[in-house]
């Protein structure tokens, strides 16, 4: 997470081994993103994806151990540069009914013979649960957190 | 959308340091409203006040012992809020470790050929 001043975001940055154009080709791709995206998962579960690359066009993420647990994302192209960036308003839910919306602004630089991609997700309600969670060593609420990201 | 009119609840309960100096000191344990107003020098009456809209917001539970009343963290509705934080946070690193792996292998089939 980083310092934006008027909303609570989320920030992350990676270096890839490709030129920008293939990472967001890649990136976008529906049949590229069922390979990648589960990849590494050790255990077999469900992942289904479906793209629309246009603006105004959706596409949409459904993952989860099994057809009772399934997350889903559905994201809204708002700007098609390729291969620069990408903005998406994202709708995910959760397997228990929850909703949220946010907007998702990704750029990809050519950097040391690679890619940059970097990833902004901005929209979540409220800068003061921000600063709370960066100021306070809330133990039980970072316990749980880091249960949460370790299963 | 219920859950969503939660959050707002939770969030907006959030914004003001005195609740948010509260739920930190809730953190350490249980309090009673006396304990919680005697370290920001607030009157017992205003502090209730701060109480009663975080118990609204589901973020503290109080219950009556005596003749005080004990407060307590009530935290399943903040950690809604911060189960999309880290949902995201995990979609996020799955992203880009997938994409990470599959260029770096996409990459090496090329240098092969």
């Amino acid at each position: 997470m980083t310092n934006d001043t008027d909303t609570l975001s989320l920030t992350m940055s990676r270096q890839l081994p490709a030129t920008p154009e293939v990472v967001f080709d890649a990136y976008t791709d529906a049949e590229k993103q069922k390979i990648w995206f589960g990849i590494l998962d050790t255990e077999p579960g469900i992942v289904e994806i479906d793209v629309d690359l246009r603006v105004g066009g959706e596409q949409t993420a459904k993952w989860g151990p099994n057809r009772d647990e399934l997350f889903v994302e559905t994201q809204v192209f708002r700007e098609i540069d390729r291969p620069h960036r990408l903005v998406t308003t994202s709708t995910g839910s959760t397997p228990d009914g929850m909703t949220m919306t946010t907007e998702i602004s990704i750029t990809f630089e050519a950097n040391d013979g690679g890619t940059l991609m970097t990833v902004t997700q901005s929209g979540f309600p409220n800068v003061e649960l921000r600063d709370f969670f960066t100021q306070h060593a809330w133990v039980g609420a970072f316990d749980r957190i880091e249960a949460y990201l370790a299963r | 959308m219920v859950h969503q009119d939660v959050l707002d609840r939770s969030f907006a309960a959030l914004a003001d340091s005195t609740r948010r100096g509260i739920l930190a000191r809730l953190g350490d344990g249980p309090a009673t409203v006396g304990e919680l107003a005697l370290p920001t020098g607030m009157t017992l009456t205003g502090l209730t006040k701060h109480v009663r809209v975080l118990e609204d917001a589901g973020l503290v539970i109080t219950t009556k012992v005596g003749r005080s009343r004990q407060c307590r963290l009530g935290t399943e509705r903040l950690d809604e809020a911060m189960q999309w934080i880290t949902l995201y946070q995990g979609l996020w690193e799955r992203r880009l470790d997938g994409l990470e792996a599959y260029l770096t292998l996409e990459k090496g089939q090329n240098n092969d050929e």
